[in-house]
């Protein structure tokens, strides 16, 4: 399954969806996690507020294909792209394991083959860096096989890309 | 000199961050002041901490190998402040993670980094500690030690009228020993930062960690899971199931 998750505004929903199997809008609509593992402990792969973002980590964990749009932050996520992150970490489990010689958690949903990042926005040469640096730990941390970034100065680029 | 100090940790109490940060406390002088931040409702309040501060030093956790989004929220309102408001203050970082390596904070750190060129601050560095929750745990350890050589002591007091039994303070010297033990590599390194923090200067970014060995931690932290999801429920609810998304 390719899932595509993206900050932009409605007006790009149609090629999103043209392009995948799933999309995620992260349009900010939905609340921050509050870190309380219950997407572990108390009701597995899925997150203890209802709104949109309640069962996220079922389908951003069964994304063989992940593609995440988002406009820089530092060298980060966008904030709105981030908080869908951050509500998917029920597609791990509470059990740790080593990856690349360090602790992670086990995969819910086994591993993945690409995580893709199209960011957007105006970017530093060292926010380049940091994002090429996130993605690689990103792609250890959650399983994917490979990583890619890329950076586009345009929108018009994006259709090409995704 | 005023150092404000801002608890990210979106949990309400007991949380890994408000340790780190208070024994960062320990080690800076000056007029301190302490922060929560969890809700947008709060930014202004820090905000107006910020304008006559020289230091702020953010503690938080490690979100997905990187910044809390309701952290990355309130940066972009800094910025802005930051910038109307000519504000130049030093900013440090405590970050913790629950896996082992504090290395695992490199992310987090390098955007702080960027943040400070952006909003025209003066990045000083930071601690990434490993094993934060587990560190946690030893600070509730500790006050539990204190409680039972308390109701020991008071318990020897009555029977014997003995105010010093010292079976009773030995345990509490090893238990206490042995905690301070897990601790001394973040104590070193946040000392080590207090002193950059009260001279103003660049501290860099130093890794540090719970010390034991990896396995030991990754056995403890799984018991620690099995335990908490069996009084919550979630081992009878599909514990490592491959759930499907019901819409």
């Amino acid at each position: 399954m390719k899932v595509i998750i993206h900050d932009l505004d409605s007006q790009y929903a149609g090629m999103m969806e043209a392009a995948c199997d799933r999309v995620i809008a992260a349009d900010g609509k939905y609340a921050p996690c509050q870190g309380c593992f219950g997407c572990w402990t108390k009701h597995p792969a899925e997150c203890r507020m209802k709104d949109t973002l309640h069962q996220v980590c079922r389908i951003v964990g069964q994304a063989d294909e992940l593609v995440i749009v988002t406009k820089n932050l530092y060298g980060e996520y966008s904030a709105n792209v981030k908080n869908v992150l951050d509500r998917a970490i029920g597609s791990s489990t509470p059990f740790s394991t080593y990856r690349g010689r360090q602790m992670h958690h086990t995969l819910r949903y086994g591993k993945h083959s690409l995580l893709k990042l199209i960011v957007w926005g105006d970017i530093t040469e060292g926010e380049k860096a940091t994002f090429r640096f996130r993605a690689e730990r990103n792609a250890l941390n959650d399983g994917f096989e490979r990583a890619e970034v890329h950076f586009v100065k345009d929108l018009t680029e994006l259709e090409a890309l995704i | 000199m005023k150092t404000v100090f801002i608890n990210c940790s979106p949990k309400k109490r007991f949380c890994a961050s408000a340790y780190f940060l208070a024994l960062q406390k320990l080690f800076v002088g000056g007029k301190k002041v302490t922060e929560k931040l969890r809700t947008p409702a709060d930014h202004a309040r820090i905000l107006e901490q910020l304008r006559d501060a020289q230091a702020a030093v953010f503690g938080l956790p490690l979100y997905v190998d990187g910044i809390p989004s309701h952290v990355l929220r309130f940066l972009e309102e800094m910025e802005t402040f930051c910038k109307q408001n000519g504000i130049s203050l030093n900013l440090y970082v405590v970050a913790n993670n629950g896996f082992i390596e504090g290395r695992q904070n490199e992310g987090l750190m390098q955007s702080f980094e960027h943040f400070c060129a952006r909003a025209g601050l003066t990045w000083g560095g930071g601690v990434g500690i490993g094993g934060g929750v587990m560190l946690n745990v030893t600070r509730i350890l500790f006050l539990v030690d204190v409680g039972l050589l308390l109701l020991n002591t008071l318990l020897s007091a009555v029977n014997t009228g003995n105010l010093f039994p010292k079976d009773a303070w030995i345990s509490f010297g090893e238990n206490a020993a042995l905690l301070l033990y897990f601790n001394l590599g973040v104590l070193f390194y946040l000392a080590r930062m207090g002193g950059a923090i009260r001279r103003r200067a660049f501290s860099g970014k130093k890794y540090t960690r719970i010390l034991i060995p990896s396995f030991v931690f990754i056995l403890f932290a799984d018991i620690f899971f099995i335990i908490i999801s069996l009084f919550e429920g979630g081992l009878f609810r599909g514990w490592l199931a491959r759930k499907q998304p019901e819409k």
